[in-house]
């Protein structure tokens, strides 16, 4: 880990397990899918691929309790306001639940699943973007069966995030198309991804200047948007284990399943198929913290921070990494809290 | 023969110190002498002692003093060792590669019996299939003309579908004298062979013809799109459709300024974009392989680092759409078990799958209903 030198010296940030976080109860039955917290309130939507979407109310300390259920086989999630959820999933449509009436109905429309949901606060109002496997993006107003507007993209989307004015969507060879949502329907930039394996996640960075990529080949990319910042462009190796605890050649190489930035600090989270989570610093290039939950399970699916950025939701479940063999009946599927103290997410002074 | 010449060549050596002698017996006495001093061999082999506690087999090379394997004579060294050995020798001995290694392979002994009906078949069956593997994809276009060509005439060969070598077959005048002769990409005339003989599709041993259609779920080769004639049993999924047009796009949103937008329950899903990928009737339960839209522009992962795993090494597919064409999540599965007259409905054209969501949304309303 040659870009993160301080990785060793901060041990002392180090859990060996994550034992002291809180379990959500009622937890689902299958695999978990995604999660997502609200962003004006305390619930947190988790998408199982038991068919069913739960949103819980996480309180202060963490204690949980199950608010809604509704049936949805969902693949992602983004809250609309204080009570309505929206999920995209397996069967092709995007669906909006409302908390309140507990009313489901569907917004959008693809030709496969939808892989991504966005809800966009634009300073000209909101809109729905959805990302399919079908090759395309598209925005819904939510008033009119039909898209407000689509967009063909070069493959089927993996993975879009967005920090408005930025969108960045990741799709299946490679491919990352960086929208500028002042002109959103043609895309502001095409590029190879950074990373030579297939991409898993994109994440923009709060402050919009560009974003962090997971690759399933255990590395991340920090990428800028603006050609004049490229000088600060970089990649790390992350979530490898060694073959055997004697040797450190650290030649098992897993997925980065999830990125989460700090919604204050601007520090990220990432999580992968190793059954870790580390919290990073782009800036100083140092990891903040580690969160092993291996003595739980194989592999960290998706996270979340809360609005505030004092809860951390992660999962622990499985990720169909290694096909349908590794689907046994004892894997766990839990949903943890992780109460952030400020060490652990705030960004370090820069040591170059 | 070859034994005789091999054994100028490669006369027995010990395993032990690499030498060679004359012949084996005095190997053996070379090795009693100066590895398998008195006692020693026999301490394990008699006494079963433990080899850990055993003095090192003296004057060996290093890594060649121990018990572990065991040597008399010639009999008894690893193989590896003696293709290493035979190697160096070439090398030493000036010779080209493999002029040690290959005489001593054995003639592969042939019966002179005649074979049986059954036997010639099965081999001739292997001899086609062994050159099938070999073939190399055809332009697609000239494939699907190609076997309209042949669909066109009236015969009972199952083959006549399958995928033809790109050869362009000569005319065949012994066909249908007089006819004009039958390139592949030109449409027979028109009742130009009115009973005439089929053509012979698959003349034994031709080049390039796989016995059959591949079953579902083999593999399509990369810019071989199999022609309609062999098209698995499933609709094909939604990827492989063509591109949704770009809708008529909209300059910059006409944004609406209230947040909660509310759309009545009862819209109804755009008709137009709802095809679901549903399995045809009678085998509900398998979803249809993953497909590329492009296979031409298939991913392959780079190479890696020696010695490193790839957990997640398919380039093609997420985790995800993996696990979505698993059965048990398969969604189309859903929607269709659960009316059985949307199932019969699902067809794979794309019209008569809209019933199929209308009635799915109808049903999990319900069920959140219920659970509230």
């Amino acid at each position: 880990m040659a870009f993160y030198p301080g990785a060793s010296s901060t041990s002392a940030n180090v859990s060996s397990t994550a034992e002291k976080d809180v379990e959500v109860t009622d937890s689902p039955p299958d695999s978990i899918s995604s999660l997502s917290f609200c962003p004006v309130a305390d619930f947190l939507a988790v998408g199982c691929w038991d068919n069913n979407v739960r949103i819980y109310e996480v309180g202060a300390n963490g204690q949980t309790q199950g608010k809604a259920m509704y049936g949805h086989q969902a693949l992602c999630f983004q809250f609309a306001g204080i009570s309505k959820v929206i999920s995209g999933g397996g069967d092709n449509a995007a669906r909006l639940y409302d908390i309140q009436t507990g009313q489901s109905q569907q917004v959008a429309q693809h030709d496969a699943p939808v892989k991504v949901v966005k809800w966009l606060e634009t300073p000209q109002g909101s809109i729905l973007v959805t990302g399919s496997w079908d090759k395309t993006i598209k925005y819904w107003d939510m008033r009119t069966a039909n898209p407000v507007s689509t967009v063909q993209l070069l493959e089927r989307c993996y993975t879009l995030d967005v920090s408005y004015p930025l969108m960045v969507v990741g799709t299946a060879e490679r491919h990352v198309q960086i929208f500028n949502l002042t002109n959103p329907t043609t895309p502001y930039k095409t590029m190879p991804s950074p990373l030579k394996w297939q991409t898993r996640v994109i994440s923009c960075f709060p402050n919009s200047t560009g974003f962090a990529m997971g690759s399933v080949e255990g590395r991340v990319a920090i990428q800028y948007v603006d050609e004049k910042d490229s000088q600060n462009n970089f990649s790390f190796k992350c979530h490898r284990r060694d073959q055997s605890p004697a040797s450190k050649d650290q030649s098992l190489v897993y997925a980065v399943n999830d990125i989460n930035f700090h919604p204050i600090h601007g520090t990220f989270s990432t999580c992968g198929s190793d059954g870790t989570i580390n919290f990073w610093d782009k800036d100083s290039r140092t990891r903040l913290k580690s969160i092993y939950l291996r003595p739980m399970s194989r592999s960290g699916s998706s996270s979340a921070f809360n609005r505030s950025g004092t809860i951390f939701a992660y999962t622990v479940s499985y990720d169909w990494s290694k096909g349908h063999s590794g689907n046994t009946p004892g894997h766990p599927n839990k949903i943890m809290l992780h109460a952030i103290k400020d060490d652990e997410v705030k960004k370090r002074a820069q040591k170059r | 023969m070859a034994k005789k010449k091999n054994k100028q060549l490669l006369r027995p050596w010990c395993w032990y110190c690499e030498r060679e002698f004359e012949d084996e017996k005095v190997l053996m006495q070379h090795q009693k002498a100066k590895h398998f001093k008195c006692g020693m061999f026999h301490i394990q082999q008699v006494h079963k002692l433990e080899p850990e506690n055993l003095p090192r087999i003296e004057n060996a090379l290093p890594g060649r003093d121990g018990y572990e394997v065991e040597i008399f004579g010639m009999e008894g060294i690893p193989v590896p060792d003696v293709a290493d050995y035979k190697r160096r020798k070439e090398i030493e001995l000036g010779l080209t590669a493999g002029s040690i290694t290959q005489p001593q392979a054995k003639r592969p002994k042939t019966e002179s019996r005649t074979l049986s009906e059954d036997e010639l078949r099965a081999q001739l069956e292997a001899h086609k299939a062994l050159m099938g593997a070999h073939e190399t994809p055809a332009p697609a276009a000239a494939d699907t003309n190609q076997s309209s060509v042949y669909a066109a005439t009236p015969q009972t060969y199952v083959t006549s579908t399958a995928p033809n070598p790109p050869v362009p077959i000569p005319p065949l005048p012994m066909m249908h004298p007089g006819a004009p002769p039958a390139f592949p990409g030109m449409p027979p005339p028109p009742g130009a062979f009115p009973g005439a003989p089929p053509f012979p599709p698959s003349i034994p041993g031709m080049p390039g013809l796989p016995p059959g259609p591949p079953p579902p779920g083999f593999p399509v080769l990369p810019g071989f799109p199999p022609p309609p004639g062999m098209m698995p049993p499933f609709p094909p999924p939604p990827g492989m459709l063509s591109p949704f047009p770009p809708h008529g796009i909209t300059p910059p949103f006409p944004l609406p300024s209230m947040t909660p937008p509310v759309i009545p329950s009862s819209t109804p899903a755009p008709p137009s974009l709802s095809v679901t990928p549903t399995p045809v009737p009678g085998q509900p339960t398998i979803p249809p392989p993953l497909t590329l839209p492009n296979p031409a522009l298939a991913q392959t992962n780079p190479e890696l680092k020696k010695r490193t795993v790839l957990k997640y090494s398919e380039p093609n597919f997420s985790p995800d759409e993996v696990r979505g064409r698993h059965p048990k999540y398969y969604v189309a599965k859903d929607t269709s078990s659960s009316t059985p007259e949307a199932k019969a409905d699902a067809a794979p054209e794309a019209g008569a799958a809209v019933a199929a969501p209308e009635e799915a949304r109808g049903k999990k309303r319900a069920r959140a209903e219920d659970f509230l």
